[in-house]
């Protein structure tokens, strides 16, 4: 099978989200964006085709790509903007910080935003 | 978050899993579903799927077709983290994971963290699982989460947009809306952290 050229700014799906201009639209892989240095991703369409929705149900009944689509829709632009800014994201994004770094708990109390943080 | 690491310039290729607990679907979010679920969004290389399809092609030969245990899931997603350039996992609303699924989650975390260096991990959840993840991971970073002012003026005026009625509103109302409530919300936000709450006693 030969690889499919996708622009940047593209979602590797189902065709549910709605990020980009997607040219080919065949589906099972989930919620995985790639990008590289000539932002161009490339996608193995044998790895699409193969994907089994046994094996999918197999590994786990659930479905949080379903949630995340909600929470993205719902999501005001700027909303959580600061947390990007925070030395502490940085940090954890970044790598720099290590094994040390490898986990951002953000902690607040109910109403507060944090789902829509994520 | 993740449409940042998306739309982020990148060298080189990241996955992103998600997990959303919630209280409603205590039932079925198991941990050993849960880390399922994270592995199925992380299938998007040739021989990650490969890796899983053959463990699935096994257990179907093995008394019609055996369910995974938590250690057998973990192991593969080790295996499939191991195989990516860099993974992140979020995983949102702590609290909501029932307790004896928690520890469990919070100790398959740490086992995946322990071999992938470059794997990262975002978790949000109320103060009273603080404790658990703090104590689990011993290092790491905690950011608290208040309503930001910018925030709500978002909010409300976005509400403000939707209003059906525009022409009821006055502009001193509306004025009043966009100063008031952001300034009692703040006071309410700075209120409560003055007051001991059972987590904060704890340390």
């Amino acid at each position: 099978m030969g690889s499919t050229s996708y622009q940047r700014s593209i979602w590797i799906g189902d065709g549910n989200f709605d990020c980009g201009n997607v040219t080919n639209s065949n589906n099972i892989v989930n919620n995985l964006r790639v990008t590289n240095r000539n932002n161009t991703v490339n996608v193995n369409n044998k790895i699409i085709a193969d994907a089994n929705p046994e094996i999918m149900q197999w590994l786990s009944p659930l479905n949080p790509r379903r949630r995340h689509q909600d929470v993205r829709t719902d999501r005001l632009d700027g909303v959580g903007n600061w947390l990007l800014e925070t030395n502490e994201f940085r940090e954890w994004r970044s790598r720099e910080g290590g094994a040390e770094k490898a986990v951002l708990f953000c902690c607040g109390d109910p109403g507060v935003g944090k789902t829509y943080l994520t | 978050m993740i449409d940042d690491l998306c739309d982020a310039p990148c060298e080189e290729e990241i996955a992103i899993a998600m997990f959303y607990c919630d209280f409603s679907g205590q039932q079925e979010q198991t941990t050993t579903d849960i880390v399922g679920a994270i592995l199925k969004q992380l299938l998007v290389r040739g021989e990650v799927l490969e890796h899983v399809q053959k463990a699935y092609r096994k257990a179907k030969r093995e008394v019609g077709g055996r369910g995974l245990r938590l250690p057998d899931m973990v192991q593969m997603l080790k295996q499939a983290v191991a195989m990516l350039p860099q993974v992140f996992i979020c995983i949102d609303a702590l609290d909501e994971c029932p307790p004896k699924h928690l520890l469990g989650l919070l100790r398959s975390i740490k086992d995946i963290l322990r071999e992938s260096l470059k794997t990262r991990v975002f978790l949000t959840g109320r103060p009273q699982v603080e404790a658990e993840i703090t104590g689990s991971f011993i290092t790491g970073l905690t950011v608290p989460i208040v309503s930001k002012t910018h925030d709500i003026h978002i909010y409300l005026e976005s509400k403000l947009e939707m209003d059906p009625e525009p022409m009821a509103m006055s502009v001193g109302l509306r004025a009043d809306i966009l100063r008031i409530i952001p300034e009692r919300i703040s006071e309410m936000c700075a209120s409560a952290s003055t007051v001991p709450t059972p987590c904060m006693i704890l340390y």
